[in-house]
């Protein structure tokens, strides 16, 4: 997991523009960080560690080229050190090479290679591709046939960059991992460079478009075997074989700008205050309270026969939570983890198998999805990333539209995602009027707003900062945010915290349960499934263990609760969002309490895309 | 400063102006105070965050400095903060904003004195809770960049000098500024606009407090005394909102003006792509209606109407001289008049609201013959078959049960019984 950047025709800006990039990348992986600027030299800088120390060694030094190409790294292969950074280079020091990925014949090739007298400085599977284009290289090839010649070789998922001395040209080859093209201003003509009169023109590369967005907002998506020539004037695509491939320019929307914090120490916390808006973004156009309709005229006719959701981490978390909602419009739905179902997939018969993913790059959530393609089903990807893999593989794409999602915990998507497919289960099932449900679908913002407005989440969190272990229950919809309420705990305050389906805990967890492991309990309404949630909670309570309700008043969990996260009365079906944005809060304010890297926990990458 | 790449690459043209004076290009705003005497308004947002029909005051502040080209904001944040950064995020209309936090309100130089180790250079200073316009900013930053002086305001005529800050030029010079005057021979206001050499900040921090706190106009009359203040002429749209009720007016001011960001879809009749009309709803000039919003077959909304986003008219309803803020929701048969909401408002089936006019209690404080129908602070729910006196103010989430009748102040979190 890592991410990639180059940039072409920005000559003495090429370093600011690196270094603008990486930091924009650095969700993806921040172990170890570098740049190769090359013109008539080659001139690299990398390091172990995070941008910040890119940024210090290169305080020492300013590297300059026409074109360069940058990486920040999680580590995969290797431990995180200065020899595994990239860009890694050939013997002679003349070809760099960025690469996100794994190289799956890696061994064999650098077997083959060491034989041949190639020294490799580094634990990498990357560093097999700038000796193979040193091979064809020294075999008279030119440097774009070098390159592809070298890429040929590959076996498994690479997004690669190659520049060389002397070369002001980057090279550009994918397959299985993510890469874009940013084009900004028109390529030039011969007349027109001869005029004197240039217009400036620039070309990016990159894993993801926040990387080079200040710069453009014109996209070019790169498809699996498509080779890339960028340089000053313009760029080119073929296969890999050569055949040119006509490529079409898209427009990405985002604002810029919302890369920033604005104003908060953490994007988790400006993200999780995001929420009223993001779920507005997710409504926009697709629901009409009046006439008591959904629209996704987009995705077609699906009415499928039964519906298996495939994913990892929190959007499972939004998996079971939607499961839950087609079957109780009687279509039998199932959520299973996506790297799970890709080695052992169930039956699929007729089902429709949708992919739940953030980024749509996830490698695990992709890689189900294409066993079940492979098994002749009809895939549908939920994600919030247009131009993803996912939703360019996936016969239909439905976008939750909640923005880019910086903080490598997931806050906003979660609610975006239970919103969008809230909106699909009533598009897919919905006979006739859906008024109540759409009515508060929409209610749902404001009272996302009420929680941000009066949460007591910071006091909780004041209260059992030092607990050893925390516990989640919730029953029924509300058994997925006891899930995702635990991951997000232990995610950014590297405590131990689990989620439970509330009947279950007796049946084991509940031994160890103590004074000192508070019980999140997640009970709205006043229903059956509350009555017996709060019967639950009385265990707890009877073994002393603190409990926090969080609630909306309308059961009696309060008599057994030391404590109670308040959230609105809300339908049925949208308590999830509240209650879950409660138990956001109570994870933020713990780790930030605890000093925890927030935005960038330990060991933890913003889209995982290995399996 | 070498890592701060911050080249903007090809810029859409914004329709901006070019700034007229180079030197005065980052604006500070001041949005840290809550507004007090627009409570209940204010329970969950400071008064810049208060709409100014269908959105903030303070976005129609930031739209005046855009327009007047200044190309760096910084906004003094402190009451409620987060709504401020929520709403605008790192930047408005490609400018960047940087906030910076008064975590005690103790007086507006207090507040300007936090923002100093975001400015380099001369900056531009306004209030973020009233309505002014691009060609003030433009006035003063000329002002002050062409006399050299250390500071320059933007003077208005205006009726009620005694409600405001009331200053006295001589010959353009600034010879006496005084907070709310109790005499009435005074004509002229501080607006709220300065332009200011960068010592202003060493001038605060030299100021004696007064009551603990640091006034800027406490400043300004030090530097009046030494002859550095340039008094501005300025003519134009300039309104403030003391009291709740005034909101409508500040609405109307807006509507008439068509300050609005949404597309014109009939003469002043203002709706927004995303949001949806029945066609059987009539929408009577001047209105706006924002995004997300709905409204139902046979209502009957305008004039001077606001709708902000997400806003449910039920079918019926009739809605004139009315803001309706975020996520309310009024239900079917309705009639909501001279009424003011706040957020997620909920006004349940056959509620009336007549409108008119009314002695409003505040405090202990009675203001007579005011048009005012009722406000509703945030998350008022009023069940249903609801009927409310001229002059009705709902504190914040109090609940109205069906065939209630309200009137006079409703505290926070109230329960309304028939």
């Amino acid at each position: 997991m890592c991410g990639i950047i180059g940039c072409a025709g920005r000559d003495g800006e090429t370093l600011d523009v690196l270094v603008h990039g990486l930091s924009k990348l650095e969700y993806r992986g921040y172990d170890s960080a570098g740049v190769a600027l090359a013109g008539s030299d080659l001139d690299v800088c990398k390091t172990a560690g995070e941008i910040d120390e890119l940024r210090a060694a290169l305080e020492e030094r300013s590297p300059s080229g026409s074109v360069g190409i940058g990486h920040t790294r999680w580590s995969t292969h290797g431990p995180p050190t200065d020899e595994n950074a990239h860009p890694h280079l050939d013997c002679n020091r003349e070809v760099a090479v960025v690469h996100n990925g794994i190289i799956e014949n890696y061994q064999e090739l650098r077997d083959e290679l060491s034989t041949a007298g190639h020294e490799f400085r580094s634990d990498t599977d990357t560093e097999v591709v700038p000796h193979l284009i040193e091979d064809a290289l020294a075999d008279g090839a030119d440097p774009e046939d070098a390159v592809r010649q070298a890429v040929a070789r590959l076996e498994g998922s690479y997004a690669v960059c190659v520049v060389m001395s002397g070369v002001d040209r980057i090279f550009a080859a994918r397959n299985d991992s993510p890469l874009v093209l940013g084009v900004d201003g028109e390529a030039r003509s011969a007349s027109e460079s001869a005029s004197g009169d240039e217009p400036r023109a620039a070309y990016y590369l990159a894993s993801d478009v926040p990387a080079f967005r200040d710069h453009t907002d014109r996209v070019v998506y790169l498809a699996d075997g498509e080779f890339a020539v960028v340089d000053a004037d313009g760029y080119r695509v073929t296969t890999l074989d050569g055949e040119p491939v006509e490529k079409t320019e898209d427009t990405v929307d985002w604002d810029p700008e919302e890369t920033g914090k604005s104003g908060y120490d953490h994007f988790m916390l400006k993200e999780i205050h995001e929420q009223p808006r993001a779920l507005r973004q997710c409504f926009r156009g697709r629901v009409d309270e009046l006439s008591g309709t959904v629209d996704l005229a987009d995705l077609g006719d699906l009415s499928p026969r039964g519906v298996q959701l495939v994913a990892c981490g929190t959007s499972y978390h939004a998996a079971v939570y939607a499961a839950q909602l087609f079957q109780q419009a009687g279509i039998p739905a199932q959520a299973f983890l996506a790297s799970e179902y890709a080695t052992s997939p169930p039956p699929i018969g007729d089902a429709l198998v949708i992919g739940v993913t953030q980024s749509g790059e996830t490698a695990d959530t992709l890689s189900a999805l294409r066993e079940a393609r492979r098994r002749g089903a009809r895939t549908l990807a939920v994600t919030n990333t247009v131009g993803s893999t996912v939703a360019r593989e996936c016969d239909h794409a439905m976008y939750i539209r909640a923005g880019p999602e910086i903080g490598v915990a997931a806050t906003k998507t979660f609610s975006s995602q239970i919103a969008a497919l809230n909106l699909l289960s009533l598009a897919i099932t919905s006979v006739g009027d859906s008024r109540e449900v759409i009515s508060g679908l929409r209610d749902l913002p404001g009272a996302v707003q009420e929680i941000l407005d009066t949460s007591t989440a910071q006091e909780i969190a004041e209260t059992y900062r030092d607990a050893e272990s925390y516990f989640f229950i919730g029953r029924g919809l509300h058994y997925p945010v006891a899930l995702e309420g635990a991951l997000k705990m232990k995610e950014i305050t590297y405590k131990h915290a689990e989620g439970f389906a509330a009947g279950e805990l007796k049946h084991g967890p509940l031994a160890l349960v103590t004074s000192d492991t508070p019980v999140f309990a997640v009970v709205t309404g006043d229903d059956e499934q509350a009555t017996k949630t709060v019967g639950n909670v009385k265990e707890v309570e009877a073994r002393d263990a603190p409990v926090v309700a969080v609630t909306d008043g309308a059961s009696d969990v309060e008599r057994y609760a030391d404590h109670v996260l308040e959230v609105p009365d809300t339908h049925r079906r949208v308590a999830a969002v509240v209650a879950n944005v409660q138990l956001q809060l109570v994870a933020y304010h713990t780790a930030d309490m605890l000093g925890r890297s927030i935005d960038k926990p330990r060991n933890l990458a913003k889209s995982v895309t290995v399996e | 400063m070498l890592w701060k790449t911050g080249f903007a690459g090809r810029k859409v043209e914004t329709g901006r102006r070019q700034p007229i004076c180079m030197s005065v290009s980052t604006a500070v705003v001041l949005a840290a105070g809550e507004g007090t005497r627009l409570r209940p308004l204010t329970r969950n947002r400071p008064k810049p965050m208060l709409p100014a029909a269908n959105r903030p005051i303070l976005e129609h502040v930031f739209d005046a400095l855009v327009d007047a080209g200044m190309d760096e904001l910084v906004c003094v944040v402190g009451y409620k903060h987060d709504r401020v950064q929520d709403h605008f995020g790192p930047s408005y209309r490609d400018v960047p904003v940087q906030y910076v936090r008064q975590h005690k309100q103790l007086g507006s130089g207090h507040a300007l004195l936090q923002a100093r180790a975001a400015v380099d250079g001369p900056p531009l200073v306004v209030n973020g809770d009233r309505l002014i316009e691009s060609s003030m900013v433009e006035a003063v930053a000329e002002g002050f960049e062409r006399h050299g002086s250390s500071a320059a305001l933007a003077v208005l005529e205006h009726p009620d000098a005694g409600q405001y800050g009331a200053v006295v030029l001589q010959n353009d010079e600034l010879t006496e500024i005084i907070e709310k005057p109790t005499t009435g021979e005074y004509r002229l206001i501080n607006a709220g606009i300065y332009a200011f050499d960068a010592g202003i900040f060493d001038e605060i921090a030299d100021t004696p407090r007064s009551a603990g706190e640091l006034a800027l106009t406490d400043t300004i009359a030090r530097l009046a005394e030494r002859g550095q203040v340039r008094g501005v002429r300025c003519e134009g749209m300039w309104v403030d909102a003391t009291y709740p009720w005034d909101l409508l007016t500040v609405a109307r001011t807006v509507l008439a003006r068509g300050k609005v960001d949404v597309p014109e879809r009939d003469e002043r009749v203002w709706v927004h792509g995303d949001a949806r009309v029945h066609e059987d709803a009539t929408l009577r000039p001047p209105v706006v209606v924002g995004p997300d919003s709905e409204i139902g077959p046979g209502a009957v909304v305008g004039p001077d109407v606001a709708l902000g986003y997400n806003v449910t008219v039920g079918a019926n309803v009739t809605v004139e001289r009315t803001v309706l803020d975020a996520d309310a929701r009024v239900d079917a048969g309705s009639v909501l008049v001279d009424t003011v909401t706040g957020q997620d408002v909920d006004v349940g089936a056959g509620s009336v609201v007549p409108g008119g006019q009314a002695d409003v209690r505040v405090g202990n404080e009675v203001f007579e013959d005011q048009r005012l129908g009722a406000v509703l602070a945030d998350r008022v729910t009023a069940e249903g078959d609801v009927s409310f006196d001229p002059g009705t103010l709902v504190g914040p989430s109090a609940h109205l049960h069906t065939g209630a009748h309200a009137r006079g102040q409703i505290p926070d979190g109230a329960e309304v019984m028939r």
